[in-house]
C-alpha cells in the first residue's frame, strides 16, 4: 500500500495554508505561510486556538474566524502545532475532510523533523498526504509501551482473561500508577484483543491475534536487484548472507530460537523494528524500498518526501542495519525487511478448554471466544 | 532564548544540567548530548563555540580542556548572543569551578551563576476573572496611556517589558478572563516564572480567584506566585491582607489605573523573580 495519493479527488486548492506553534514564551508563532503574502493577526491566532482547544478530541474542525473558514488540524502527537488552511467559498469541508487531513498529519510530522525542509508550497500544489497509520504501524504501537508488550505476552499465556482480573495482575507487575483502558488502547486498536461484556457483570479479555516481529530477508528487492542491477547483486546477496548466516562461530539473526531471557538481543530488537516501524517517515522511506533497490532521489520521487528528510531517514535506517548503501552506484537496498505481523493464535484453544474445565471461565465466555475468532478468520 | 544548560566531563558524564523550559523529548536529547560530547572529544573546536541544529532547536556547544558545555537554544536566537553567553560561562566555569569538578565537589554558587548568565527571558502569566484590570495591569507595566473603554481580550495578548529586569527580557502574558476562554489558561501559563493573580478586591470575586490560585500550583508547581488587590480606590475594597488571607499568597495592593503604582510593581515582580531563583536553588 502506498500512502501517498494523488491530488485528493474533488479537492480545490486552498486560498492559503499556514502553520502555527504557540510557544511557551513566544506565543503564538506562524512557522511557514503560503502564499508568503498571506498576513494574519493575533486575534484570529487566538481564535484559531480557542476554537481547537474547544473541541480538543477532533482532530479536524472547521472555525469561521473574521469572515474566513479555516480549517484546523491538530493531532495530540504533536501538542500547540496546527496546520490551519483558510478554504474557498465554494470548498466543500465534509469533502476535502481526509484530505485536510492527510496534509495536515504530513506537514507536523516533517516539521517536527526538519522545520526547514519543510516546502509548504510543494506540499499545497500537489496535494501531498500521509494516511492514517498502516496495519502494521498499529501492531507496532503495541511494543512502545512496555506495559503493552506485558498485557500481550500475558494474554499469550492466558488467552483468555477477565478484564479486572488483568488490571490487578498488571498493578502487581508494574508497582505503580496505571491505567488498563491505556495500556490496553493499542492492542484494541490492532484488533490483538477484543474486549467485551458476556454476560451481565464480567468484561472479558480475549486475544484474537498472535504478533510476531521480526526482520525477514528482503527476497522481493534482491529478485528485482537480479532484473534491473545485475552489477550489484552479488554483492547484494553476499551482505544479506552475512546478516543472516555468518560464517561460525558468529551466530546471525534467526528470530525463530525460542528465548525466555527478557533482555535477549532479539526482543531487544523487536522493540527497535517497532520504533522504526512507527516511525511514519522511515516506514514510508523503508516502504519505498521493499520492492527494489533505489536511489535517494528515486526515493524521494516515490514518496513525495523531501531530499534531505529521506536522506535522514536512510542514514537512521543504515544505522539501524535495516538498509545498505551502494555508494558507487548510488544505491540503498533493504539489508532485511523488518516486519510485524499477526497471527491466528491458535494455541489459545487449549488454554480455553482447560479454563472451561477448571470453571475459571464460563462456557458462555469459551463460545463467544471461538465466535470471535471464526468471525476474524472464517471464510 | 536559553531552554537548557548542560555542562559534561570527561566521560561524557552530566556535571550539571538546568532546564529553564521543559520539554517532551528529554531523554532522548541528553543521549543525543552525551554522544554529541564522545564525538567532540575528535575534533578540535580551538575553543571556540559551534552550534548545530537539532530538530526545532539549536545546539550550542565548546569545549575547553575535558569539560563539555553546552546550550539547548532556538534557532530564532541571536547566535552571536548566545555565544558571549557561552564564552561567560565557560570563563566563570573554568575560573571558578572546574577544580571542584575535578575533585568530585558539589559546585557551590555556580547555579546562581548560571541563572545569571543563561536567564534571558522571565515568563509572567497575567491571571484573573474578566474585568479585573489584567490589561489595564499590562498597560501600566508597560507604561502605555490606559485604555478609557473597556475591550475584553480574546485568548491571550503577549507583549514585552520595555526594560530588562535582573538582565532579563520580561514577557507578559495576558489572559483573557472571560469563562469561556478558561479552557485555555492551564496551556496558557505553562513554563511561568511568574503568575500574577488579579482580583477587583471584591468579596465575590476574591472568592471565586481561590480556584485560580489552585489551577496555577497545579499546573505551575514551582512558579512563583503573587496575588493582587486592584481597584483599591473603590469603596467596596477589601484590604489587601485580607484578600492575601483568603487566596493564601502574598497580596499586594494596586490602583491599576494610577500611574505611580508601576514602579512599585516592577519591584514585587523583581523580587519574586529573585525569590523563585533562591527556592529553585534551595530545592
Amino acid at each position: 500500500m502506498s500512502m501517498l495519493q494523488p491530488p485528493y479527488v474533488g479537492r480545490h486548492m486552498p486560498e492559503a495554508t499556514f502553520v502555527v506553534h504557540l510557544d511557551d514564551f513566544h506565543g503564538f508563532l506562524v512557522k511557514q505561510r503560503y502564499p508568503s503574502t498571506l498576513t494574519l493577526n493575533e486575534k484570529v491566532l487566538n481564535l484559531i486556538f480557542f476554537e481547537q482547544q474547544k473541541d480538543n478530541k477532533e482532530n479536524l474542525s472547521l472555525a469561521e474566524i473574521e469572515g474566513f473558514r479555516i480549517a484546523i488540524y491538530s493531532s495530540p502527537e504533536f501538542p500547540k502545532w496546527m496546520v490551519c488552511t483558510i478554504l474557498g467559498a465554494e470548498e466543500d469541508f465534509d469533502l476535502s475532510r481526509e484530505g485536510l487531513a492527510g496534509s495536515g498529519r504530513l506537514i507536523l510530522t516533517l516539521m517536527s523533523e526538519d522545520e526547514d525542509a519543510v516546502d509548504l508550497e510543494e506540499i499545497v500544489k500537489a496535494g501531498s498526504i500521509l494516511e492514517k497509520t498502516s496495519e502494521e504501524q498499529k501492531l507496532a504501537d503495541i511494543f512502545l509501551t512496555p506495559s503493552t508488550a506485558l498485557l500481550l505476552e500475558r494474554m499469550q499465556s492466558e488467552g483468555v482473561e477477565k478484564a479486572a482480573k488483568l488490571s490487578i495482575w498488571l498493578k502487581n507487575q508494574v508497582q505503580d500508577e496505571v491505567d488498563l483502558r491505556e495500556a490496553m488502547a493499542p492492542l484494541m486498536k490492532s484488533g490483538v484483543v477484543k474486549v467485551e461484556l458476556v454476560g451481565k457483570t464480567s468484561e472479558m479479555v480475549f486475544l484474537m491475534k498472535d504478533v510476531f516481529g521480526y526482520r525477514a530477508p528482503p527476497v522481493a528487492s534482491i529478485k528485482k536487484a537480479a532484473q534491473i542491477l545485475p552489477n550489484i547483486v552479488e554483492r547484494y546477496q553476499d551482505y544479506v548472507a552475512a546478516f543472516f548466516s555468518p560464517p561460525p562461530p558468529s551466530k546471525g539473526y534467526n528470530p525463530t530460537l525460542p528465548t525466555t531471557d527478557p533482555n535477549s538481543p532479539i526482543l531487544e530488537d523487536r522493540e527497535k523494528i517497532s520504533r522504526l516501524l512507527a516511525n511514519s517517515l522511515k516506514y514510508r522511506v523503508l516502504e519505498s524500498l521493499r520492492g527494489e533497490p533505489l536511489s535517494a532521489s528515486e526515493i524521494a520521487l516515490k514518496t513525495a518526501l523531501p531530499n534531505s528528510i529521506v536522506t535522514k531517514a536512510l542514514w537512521s535506517l543504515e544505522s539501524d542495519k535495516v538498509v545498505i548503501h551502494f555508494e558507487e552506484e548510488g544505491v540503498w537496498a533493504l539489508l532485511n525487511n523488518p516486519r510485524i505481523e499477526s497471527f491466528l493464535p491458535e494455541f489459545v484453544l487449549p488454554l480455553v478448554r482447560k479454563k472451561v474445565s477448571e470453571k475459571e471461565i464460563t462456557p458462555q465466555v469459551a463460545r463467544r471466544h471461538l465466535e470471535l475468532l471464526i468471525q476474524n478468520y472464517g471464510e | 532564548m536559553i531552554r537548557s544548560v548542560y555542562v559534561l566531563g570527561e566521560q561524557g558524564n552530566m556535571l550539571y544540567s538546568k532546564d529553564y523550559a521543559k520539554s517532551e523529548s528529554k531523554a532522548d536529547l541528553v543521549e543525543f548530548l552525551v554522544n554529541l560530547t564522545h564525538f567532540l572529544r575528535t575534533v578540535d573546536l580551538e575553543n571556540k563555540t559551534e552550534f548545530m541544529n537539532v530538530a526545532i532547536s539549536r545546539i550550542f556547544f565548546a569545549q575547553r580542556d575535558n569539560f563539555t558545555f553546552m546550550f539547548v537554544a532556538d534557532k530564532a536566537d541571536d547566535a552571536t548572543q548566545i555565544e558571549e553567553k557561552m564564552t561567560q560561562l565557560v570563563e566563570s566555569f573554568m575560573r571558578d569551578y572546574a577544580n571542584l569538578a575535578i575533585a568530585n565537589q558539589p559546585l557551590d554558587g555556580f547555579d546562581e551563576k548560571v541563572d545569571e548568565i543563561a536567564v534571558t527571558m522571565v515568563k509572567v502569566a497575567i491571571l484573573g476573572f474578566a474585568g479585573v484590570g489584567k490589561t489595564t495591569t499590562l498597560h501600566l507595566l508597560r507604561g502605555e496611556t490606559l485604555p478609557l473603554v473597556h475591550d475584553p481580550t480574546i485568548g491571550v495578548s503577549i507583549k514585552k517589558l520595555p526594560e530588562e529586569v535582573e538582565n532579563a527580557n520580561i514577557v507578559l502574558w495576558d489572559l483573557a478572563g472571560q469563562s469561556r476562554f478558561s479552557i485555555l489558561w492551564a496551556k496558557m501559563i505553562a513554563n511561568a516564572q511568574v503568575v500574577i493573580i488579579v482580583t477587583d478586591s471584591t468579596l465575590e470575586n476574591v472568592l471565586r480567584s481561590k480556584k485560580l490560585v489552585t489551577l496555577v500550583k497545579d499546573e505551575v508547581p514551582d512558579a512563583k506566585v503573587i496575588g493582587i488587590a486592584n481597584k483599591q480606590d473603590l469603596p467596596t475594597a477589601l484590604t489587601p491582607e485580607r484578600v492575601g488571607q483568603i487566596l493564601g499568597i502574598p497580596t499586594y495592593e494596586l490602583v491599576a489605573i494610577d500611574i505611580s503604582y508601576r514602579d512599585r510593581l516592577i519591584q514585587i515582580i523583581r523580587r519574586a523573580i529573585l525569590e523563585g531563583k533562591a527556592e529553585a536553588k534551595a530545592a
